[in-house]
């Protein structure tokens, strides 16, 4: 069915034999001769003033190389916590020393005198005036004052007529929202279209409910480690386990005042990401320091304890949402108010609060979201970062509307799922996107139509929207006298990124895909390139090799029209050689011979160069229906079938897009069933696999994923970024399907045993 | 800290080493020998990537020391091929895409063929309860059990 020869085929990775025979190299397995040992010093308080910092004890315990503080940031940018620490394990200090023990030992032989603070760790404490100011007192408006206060400002500013009798109405008005001015407020994001008061005056049915979601570590299952080496003339090498190694470079030079040039980093072989490894000061800034400082090179390795304590997780948030409907059910306005736990920095993905709007037309919607600081770790992006969180409210509460109207979930948001041109409510138009296939497509596989269910059991749907980024990238091909084409970049492959480029250069060099190598530079020796983030990597990179390969082929054509005598019109490449269409008997030259020819001709070497940066993503739609089975007595949720569909625009390698879909399910899976960081008075109280669970092959079934292909204008044949989308819905799928099973709406995550007993008892069971 | 002689044979070679007693099992094959093809995850027995095979069985490196794998055969994933060959494992999980970021992986395979060793005639259930001391962050585990039973299938009709 397919006009192509080698993407759209399931092929082997690139990268195959290195990882089943151990042979890739990750972080920690760098190891250049005379390597120390690094280790960070971290705050055993959640909230504290420093009083004292004394390393004398652990200077002189021998093998100790080097201790540095805050004191040896050129920049001031902090690394290290000076007067006050806000979060346990916040870092101090670090240590380079000749073993692994060593460091560990003299981290511990560090004293520091603290004066405890009062701790806040729960959002909606938080943002109360009794909480303690984390950062001073950063107080923001909540959205009734913020709208009474803009029209204040409006009349104030309208010098023609008099409006203070208006104005002190309005200040009468704010007295009425007293609990509306929230503290510890580190950013903000508001957006509305249409009317909502409107709109939920209008509805025959309206639906309000907080939903809580926890905070979840990514669980890459490689700690964050990097490898720095600093020589005498000033040159810092760095082997960073990162997904964006030019990102990093420039982290480096900014905060310790390094030329860019004097940089280079190497990108390991990466243990996972998932948006949790971009940071720069984590690792990284240390291990420069500490090499700086000693000479020598030196490792910064995190323990699996240290990831959770100072790693930067996915937000939890507070979502309260309302949504009204009419009875033959068309939605007309939905609410969002969200408090995201930013943690003691800002950062949380509050933008993405508006996701809840979904793939429907909403006609009135307004969102407003606050991110909130507390004594936790800052956050980082997770595999669509703040669109689970968002989506799980959306969707939970739209089975509670389809319910109380009596129409099937998957009717009611086939119904009101957008269409091409339609408005999306703040924001632009909606293009071509496959949501009713997909949706339609996992409805199918799985049975919904005609779905039974025994005694405690429940089927549940849900879908979620994505939609890749884009940035900058190049990449270079250059084809061999044997006919064989080596492509050189710099992005990171997590995923099988890799191959994709690869299929993507042999399909329109018309060679097999065994004929293509593929190296990866570091910042020293490839062009720039994006991170491997926001799934950007075959859209980006996709689009950057199509440009190099055609560059290329350009040039084979000039080659073989040179030599064999004909217009360049005449000729086509096919199964790796140039044929003159039009000759007879047949005449040809292989891609090998040009490329031979090519080193003795003016125009030189036959390379292909390829750059992009921008061009319009289109969203993609994840669909999900799961089949579960809960034990009313244990409350414990079994999963009997767990259906995803996606629109991928176009796979390029189906074996590579159904590994997303299914690792993505099974990590949404993983958030709403049993995923949480847990907080106490001091700090995190789960820092491990035995109470922070992820899931093992034991807890779950096969995933069985489906692929749906509309394809993407811009995307390289089509192709959507498919790494995030489908983490988004599996949240809301296993909350409807619980509900559907037991009868009660579970709205905090995640659903344990004991939170599904106590529904129950409150339900009257 | 005072080091102790300890002699090990890791896949197929002997290793005559001076180890300190508090060094794990993990870190002689991966710092002091270089096989750094066992991964190291978490460091408490609760991730299995640092899985290798002592005496036929498959344990968790980093929860066993070093001194106390005096004189056993050790098996890391660099010793699975032979001849060249990859191991049907190996293999399986190459053309199922039983991997990702590949981290997990080494300790997959080795828990996977200690298992295999042992009975290839499980089930689907059985491998996936047999299994769940390894934690896989990526591929949700549908392609690894894939990669099993394959290679499973594949020993079976071999053997
Ligand atoms: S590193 Fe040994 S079980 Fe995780
Ligand atoms: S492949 Fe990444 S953890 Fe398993």
């Amino acid at each position: 069915m397919s006009e192509y020869t080698v993407v759209g085929q399931t092929v082997a990775r690139v990268d195959a034999v290195e990882k089943v025979t151990g042979a890739a190299q990750y972080g920690a397995d760098v190891h250049p001769p005379g390597m120390l040992y690094g280790k960070l010093v971290r705050s055993k308080h959640a909230h504290a003033n420093i009083l004292s910092i004394d390393t004398s004890a652990a200077e002189k315990l021998p093998g100790v190389r080097a201790i540095i503080t805050q004191a040896d940031v050129p920049s001031g940018r902090r690394v290290f916590a000076t007067d006050k620490v806000l979060y346990l394990g916040e870092p101090l200090a670090a240590v380079a020393a000749t073993d692994a023990d060593i460091a560990e030992e003299a981290a511990e032989l560090i004293h520091i005198e603290y004066e405890v603070l009062p701790v806040v760790q729960d959002v909606m404490a938080a943002i109360k005036p009794s909480a303690p100011g984390l950062h001073g007192d950063a107080t923001k408006d909540g959205p009734n004052r913020r709208d009474i206060n803009a029209q204040i400002r409006k009349l104030s500013r309208e010098k023609e007529a008099d409006h203070s009798d208006e104005i002190s109405a309005l200040e009468a008005e704010l007295e009425k929202y007293p609990d509306e001015v929230y503290y510890n407020i580190s950013a903000e994001s508001h957006s509305e279209a249409g009317d909502v008061e409107k709109g939920f005056a209008e509805s025959d049915v309206v639906v309000e409910d907080t939903y809580v979601i926890p905070r979840v570590h990514q669980t890459y299952m490689e700690p964050h480690v990097s490898v720095a080496s600093a020589d005498s003339s000033g040159k810092v090498t760095v082997w960073a386990s990162t997904q964006g190694p030019f990102a990093i470079r420039s982290g480096i030079a900014g905060t310790l005042g390094i030329p860019l040039t004097q940089i280079n980093v190497i990108g390991t072989t990466m243990g996972g990401g998932f948006g949790g490894r971009f940071g720069v000061i984590i690792t990284h800034v240390p291990a420069v320091l500490l090499s700086q400082k000693t000479g020598r090179p030196v490792r910064v390795q995190m323990t699996r304890e240290e990831e959770f304590v100072d790693g930067r997780p996915a937000p939890g948030c507070v979502i309260k949402l309302k949504t009204g409907a009419t009875h033959d059910g068309r939605i007309l306005a939905r609410q969002a108010l969200a408090f995201w736990d930013s943690g003691s920095v800002s950062g949380a993905s509050i933008g993405s609060t508006i996701r809840v709007r979904g793939v429907y037309k909403i006609p009135n919607l307004k969102v407003d979201a606050y991110g909130v600081h507390t004594n936790k770790s800052g956050t980082a992006a997770y595999r669509a970062p703040g669109a689970p969180q968002a989506i799980f409210a959306g969707e939970s509460q739209l089975d509670e509307i389809a319910e109380r109207i009596g129409m099937d979930p998957v009717k009611f948001r086939l119904m009101n799922m957008r269409e091409e041109g339609d408005a999306v409510p703040a924001g632009g138009s909606e293009p071509k996107v496959g949501y009713k296939e997909t949706l339609e497509a996992v409805a199918d596989a799985a049975g919904w139509w005609d779905r039974e269910a025994g005694e405690n059991q429940g089927w549940g749907v849900a879908v979620g929207d994505w939609t890749n980024g884009c940035g900058p990238g190049g990449v270079y091909v250059s084809v061999h006298e044997d006919g064989s084409v080596r492509i050189f970049h710099g992005s990171m492959d997590i995923t099988g990124t890799d191959t994709a480029i690869s299929q993507i250069i042999a399909e329109i060099l018309t060679v097999p895909y065994k004929s293509v190598t593929i190296t990866r530079g570091d910042t020293d020796s490839a062009p720039y390139s994006t991170g491997s983030g926001g799934s950007v990597v075959t859209f980006t990179m996709g689009n950057t090799a199509k440009l190099a390969a055609e560059d290329a082929h350009q040039r084979v054509l000039e080659l073989a029209s040179e030599r064999l005598n004909t217009n360049v019109d005449n000729l086509e490449l096919r199964a790796g050689a140039v044929h003159v269409i039009t000759a007879d008997p047949p005449k040809s030259i292989s891609l090998g011979e040009l490329a031979a020819y090519s080193l003795s001709t003016t125009g030189g070497p036959i390379v292909g160069k390829g750059s992009f940066a921008r061009q319009a993503s289109t969203p993609a739609l994840a669909a999900q229906i799961a089949k579960v089975e809960v034990d009313p007595g244990t409350g414990r949720t079994r999963v009997l079938k767990l259906v995803a569909s996606q629109d991928v625009g176009f796979a390029i390698n189906p074996m590579a897009v159904e590994g997303q879909i299914e690792g993505g399910t099974v990590q949404g899976y993983a958030w709403a069933m049993m995923e949480e960081m847990q907080y106490g008075e001091n700090g995190n109280i789960n820092p491990g696999f035995v109470d922070y669970r992820v899931p093992t092959s034991a807890d779950l079934p096969t995933v069985e994923s489906v692929i749906v292909e509309v394809p993407a204008p811009n995307g390289p044949y089509g192709a959507k970024g498919v790494g995030e989308p489908p983490i988004t819905p599996t949240l809301a799928t296993m909350a409807n399907a619980v509900k559907d099973a037991i009868g009660v709406r579970i709205t905090e995550l995640p659903i344990k045993p004991e939170k599904v007993v106590d529904a129950l008892k409150n339900n009257g069971h | 800290m005072a080091k102790h002689p300890v002699s090990l044979t890791v896949n197929g070679d002997e290793h005559d080493l001076l180890i300190e007693p508090r060094k794990t099992l993990l870190a002689v094959l991966r710092d002091t020998i270089g096989l750094t093809g066992t991964k190291e995850g978490c460091s408490t027995g609760d991730c299995g990537a640092c899985t290798v095979i002592v005496e036929g069985k498959a344990v968790t490196s980093c929860m066993v020391l070093g001194v106390t794998a005096a004189g056993k055969e050790i098996t890391t994933i660099e010793g699975l091929a032979s001849d060249g060959a990859l191991h049907p494992v190996q293999r399986a999980f190459i053309e199922t895409g039983g991997y990702q970021c590949g981290f997990c992986t080494p300790g997959f395979i080795i828990a996977a063929k200690a298992l295999l060793d042992e009975n290839p005639a499980r089930t689907e259930e059985e491998f996936r309860h047999a299994l769940g001391g390894n934690i896989c962050r990526c591929t949700g585990y549908t392609k690894i059990l894939e990669a099993v039973m394959q290679a499973a299938e594949e020993i079976r009709t071999t053997a």
